[in-house]
């Protein structure tokens, strides 16, 4: 098990101003993208979207399956729909492909009924997907704590 | 202030009680905290939804432990105990946020020398009580480093304001920190 750790009282202030950076950095990418499309309101696939290009944020790339199979299932509306194709004709290869596949989609319902059990079952898929070392042990990391 | 908004905070997480535990709340600054500090980013015109602001919550908690695991590591390997502020900034250049370093050591070396000046200014008072012992320690650094934040007078968009309510946020995420209790015993 750990050993005991302690943070300096620097930690809280210095992490509070790194949240706050982060929070601006990766909301003002997203809205770039939204103007992009011609939209005004900053949607969830615009987050996911700058994760997906953005190299320093690729390790949320394991947070973003999940929102991204509630956002098309969950509100799946015409209007939702016509976005996410719109998405799919802009976004890589690569991506299209991962945003086309069903698998997404029943691992969300699996998810909305039970969110610990979602986790499980979404992250054998989620290393698929990533198919990248140095995720699979940013992974690892985070199981660690 | 800083409590008000916490809770606010919490009641909207509240509302999904049906599918989270009161500890999965724990695990998610602040809503409405989060919502702030995107909204400045943008401009007056653009409009956020909100799952976009759930998505930025939840990548903002996962950035939390991104950054704290790996200067946890580096404490880890060097035998040390105690992760400094340090740590912090070489575990964020390491993992790409370079950019970041140099705003937070400005921030920094501002709040170290507050801290002096909050020792000197801690001897003339009486006991905080114990009910908020390690809420105080908390929340006077923070709340000692708004002046700086003001008398820097630098061109960040940061407000010194915005700082405050983050650093309330970060007292909820307190379960990210291994050992937050200890603040309370390490005043400088």
């Amino acid at each position: 098990m750990f050993t005991k750790q302690m943070i300096s009282s620097e930690i809280p202030m210095l992490m509070s101003k790194a949240c706050e950076i982060f929070i601006q950095e990766l909301t003002f990418r997203a809205w770039m993208h939204a103007e992009k499309n011609n939209k005004s309101i900053v949607q969830p696939c615009d987050v996911a979207k700058v994760i997906m290009q953005t190299d320093t944020m690729n390790f949320l790339t394991e947070i973003i399956p999940n929102n991204l199979g509630d956002f098309s299932v969950f509100d799946a509306k015409e209007e939702n729909i016509a976005n996410i194709a719109e998405e799919n004709e802009v976004s890589l290869s690569f991506t299209a492909g991962f945003m086309g596949n069903p698998m997404m989609k029943m691992d969300s319902e699996e998810n909305a009924g039970n969110i610990v059990e979602g986790n499980q079952a979404t992250l054998p898929y989620t290393s698929g997907f990533m198919g990248n070392p140095m995720n699979m042990m940013n992974m690892d990391n985070v199981r660690m704590k | 202030m800083a409590d008000s908004d916490n809770d606010s905070g919490g009641a909207h997480n509240a509302g999904k009680g049906s599918e989270m535990s009161p500890r999965e709340q724990d695990r998610f600054l602040p809503i409405a905290n989060v919502s702030r500090i995107m909204k400045k980013a943008l401009p007056a015109n653009a409009k956020i939804s909100k799952d976009a602001k759930e998505t930025v919550q939840e990548c903002v908690s996962e950035f939390i432990s991104f950054i704290t695991g790996e200067a946890s590591d580096k404490c880890q390997r060097e035998k040390r105990k105690t992760i400094n502020g340090d740590d912090l900034l070489w575990a964020m250049t390491t993992l790409g946020f370079e950019d970041y370093v140099e705003p937070l050591k400005g921030y920094l070396q501002r709040f170290r020398e507050m801290e002096g000046e909050k020792t000197v200014a801690a001897r003339d008072k009486d006991a905080p009580p114990p009910t908020n012992a390690t809420n105080s320690a908390y929340e006077s650094p923070s709340y000692a480093a708004a002046p700086g934040g003001i008398m820097m007078h630098q061109g960040h968009v940061y407000g010194s304001a915005g700082f405050h309510q983050v650093a309330g946020g970060a007292i909820k995420g307190g379960p990210v920190y291994p050992g937050p209790g200890s603040n309370a015993g390490r005043p400088r």
